[in-house]
């Protein structure tokens, strides 16, 4: 109670709640806010001729302007939080859950058992999330290619291959795990795949030094299993620094994701593209950054206070569970 | 035997161990591939596009043989791992070069971008944390917090969009690449000697430090880019140790002995904090190196990071892939020890006693 009361007391923290919750509603009400093209559903929208490179200022189909190929900056914007709410919750509480569970529990059983998972999380720390994500990409690539998929493609109609003897190939073609394969994002398991090792680490130090604590032994000694006494007592009792990580990995986690498209290697983060279709805009005639504002401020603005908004939140959290470090 | 060195060969050792556990992993991935992808990457050099089909399928059965690639696994990974520590990467299609070749020719530009960051960020970051954990909520420190702040909320392609446009397009202050067109002449003439491949050292050791001027221009983007992000998340948890290291009772101790503040913190709390703060840098050396990556991606400088370009082709290319994840690993793990001795250096607890 006190906890909660002291962390609605900073205005701060306020702040990043409001951002979070106007993330959330724009998330939720994104059909409302700007509808998808039945013809072609997505989070991209082009409003007027595809072949047509210039950006467009604002107009009323499209509020925010376009970028070349008039792609609707607001339609991705808006479909975007949608997009980037979900991924970064869902790898920040992956990563943390998977994290949890793995230094929990060999913290709790202790001797060579936690040796070994600790060297293993070592040696995950050691491997840039980059490398993973170029050869998730790369067994894709691979395995498309025995399938007989020589080069794919992404456009209009869906997403097509070329064989080596140049026919066209569908993706009925392929089998069926190849297909829902593609359909996971490399970027997003990536990222759960290499940073779990923090929350990994935290809980191992915690628990190592809780399970000596005398209330462990007391439950032990009632009859409580191990598994009972991880869940019920350890986890909860370590818990709080883990949240706070969570609860910045949320934001930081869609600013990589985004940087990953926005250099092209993949991630599907709507925000990302947006930046990376009109980079070459970014300067106008003259040297101006004014002249196409609507090409790059939007999207920079929705990555900046995404990132913010969730940084506060962890930083409030910090100073409440946390009250030493303040 | 002196503890330090004892400390630094344990560290060593535990590099190899590491990277066997990785490549044995690494090597569990591709077992999922059929044989005729691990063929590949054993390729020799120049086996190219001028080879027929038929040359290609009877030199790929050849290499199952040798590598005895339809064994069990850990016939195929020793096989594989000796090759590999006898320096035969195999070849990449995309690069069209030997992965190792191509890898030791980059290494250069990625390893002085990492270093210059490593070197502006670190003391950077200590000093602004214990400054403003000395002036906890005054001026200095509410400023430092800020600006923190908003560096760990700014994404870094989006301060490097803001920083080319500004000092790349508008005033022309600053280059893309490693050197400008006219001296990447000069450098990969044959006048030009290679010392260290660092080109702001390489200028200067070649007696043209017009060279090196050039270089260090073009490092200026990239580095900042790099060093902000990962200075605000030193500074900050510098700021928080330094906190409560002052609040220690030496600390009181020491002020009521009339040692003058300035003394306590520089010369005695801030060596304890030390070890806390550089164990930070040390579990993000992984995001440090994936951030060098992106960066030289964005600046356009021909580092490590083509193998990853390389990879998003959408061509089949394994030997890269599987050279860059190695290499990026191994780069780490020399980062990690680097800074692992640095903290060693300063902290004598760490040497003489395995805390880990």
């Amino acid at each position: 109670m006190s906890a909660r009361r002291s962390f609605l007391s900073h205005w701060r923290n306020w702040l990043g709640l409001l951002l979070v919750a106007g993330f959330v509603f724009v998330a939720f009400a994104a059909p409302l806010l700007s509808p998808q093209d039945p013809e072609n559903p997505g989070t991209t929208k082009i409003v007027g001729r595809f072949t047509d490179i210039r950006p467009h200022p604002p107009s009323p189909e499209a509020p925010l302007g376009t970028l070349p190929g008039q792609l609707s900056v607001y339609h991705t914007l808006v479909w975007g939080t949608r997009s980037a709410l979900s991924f970064g919750l869902a790898v920040a509480v992956g990563t943390a859950i998977i994290g949890t569970l793995i230094g929990a529990t060999s913290a709790y059983f202790g001797g060579w058992f936690n040796d070994l998972m600790m060297r293993i999380t070592d040696a995950f720390l050691a491997f840039p999330a980059i490398a993973g994500v170029v050869l998730i990409q790369q067994m894709l690539t691979i395995w498309l290619f025995n399938a007989g998929a020589y080069y794919s493609m992404g456009g209009v109609g869906g997403v097509f291959y070329i064989t080596s003897s140049g026919t066209i190939m569908t993706p009925e073609d392929l089998p069926f795990w190849l297909v829902w394969l593609q359909q996971l994002n490399p970027v997003m398991i990536a990222f759960v795949l290499f940073s779990w090792m923090p929350y990994a680490r935290m809980m191992n130090t915690v628990v190592l030094r809780l399970k000596q604590v005398d209330y462990i032994h007391a439950a032990r000694a009632l009859g409580s299993g191990h598994g009972r006494i991880i869940f019920r007592h350890l986890i909860p009792n370590a818990i709080a620094p883990v949240l706070v990580l969570a609860a910045r990995d949320v934001g930081g986690m869609v600013l990589l994701q985004a940087t990953f498209t926005f250099i092209g290697l993949g991630g599907d983060s709507p925000w990302g593209a947006l930046l990376s279709g009109g980079r070459n805009w970014v300067i106008g005639p003259g040297g101006s950054v004014l002249t196409y504002w609507w090409i790059f401020l939007p999207a920079t603005l929705a990555l900046v206070l995404f990132g913010t908004a969730w940084n506060l939140i962890g930083d409030g959290l910090n100073e409440v569970l946390n009250p030493r470090t303040r | 035997m002196p503890p330090l060195l004892r400390y630094l060969i344990r560290r060593l050792v535990s590099i190899p161990l590491t990277l066997l556990i990785v490549t044995a992993v690494l090597y569990g991935v591709v077992m999922m591939t059929p044989a005729e992808t691990r063929a590949t990457l054993y390729m020799p050099r120049n086996t190219g596009p001028r080879m027929t089909e038929e040359q290609y399928q009877a030199m790929l059965e050849r290499m199952i043989e040798k590598y005895h690639l339809n064994d069990p696994y850990p016939v195929q990974y020793y096989y594989w791992l000796g090759n590999l520590l006898q320096g035969n990467w195999g070849y990449s299609p995309t690069l069209q070069q030997d992965v190792l070749t191509g890898i030791l020719q980059r290494t250069p530009a990625t390893y002085e971008l990492t270093l210059y960051s490593i070197l502006v960020f670190i003391p950077l970051g200590l000093v602004s944390g214990v400054i403003s954990a000395s002036r906890q909520h005054g001026l200095s420190d509410r400023s430092f917090r800020l600006a923190a702040f908003v560096a760990t909320s700014l994404p870094p392609f989006i301060l490097a969009m803001i920083l080319i446009a500004t000092f790349y397009i508008n005033l022309h202050w600053f280059g893309l690449g490693r050197t400008s067109t006219a001296f990447g002449q000069v450098v990969s003439s044959e006048g030009f000697k290679t010392y260290t491949g660092l080109l702001t050292l390489d200028g200067l050791l070649n007696k043209r430090p017009d060279i090196s001027l050039d270089a260090l221009r073009h490092l200026v983007m990239p580095v900042f880019t790099l060093a902000i992000a990962h200075w605000a998340t030193l500074g900050r948890v510098t700021r928080a140790t330094m906190i409560e290291e002052l609040q220690k009772d030496y600390v009181i101790a020491a002020r009521a002995h009339g040692i003058p503040g300035k003394k306590i913190i520089w010369r005695h709390t801030l060596r304890n904090a030390f070890t806390p703060a550089l164990t930070s840098s040390l579990l993000s050396a992984a995001a440090l190196l994936t951030g060098v990556y992106v960066v030289e991606i964005i600046f356009n400088i021909n580092g490590i990071s083509a193998l990853a370009v390389g990879s998003m082709a959408f061509v089949p290319d394994a030997p890269a892939a599987m050279g860059f994840a190695i290499y990026s690993v191994l780069a780490v793990l020399v980062l990690m020890a680097v800074l692992d001795l640095i903290q060693a250096l300063l902290d004598p607890r760490l040497r003489e006693e395995n805390l880990r």
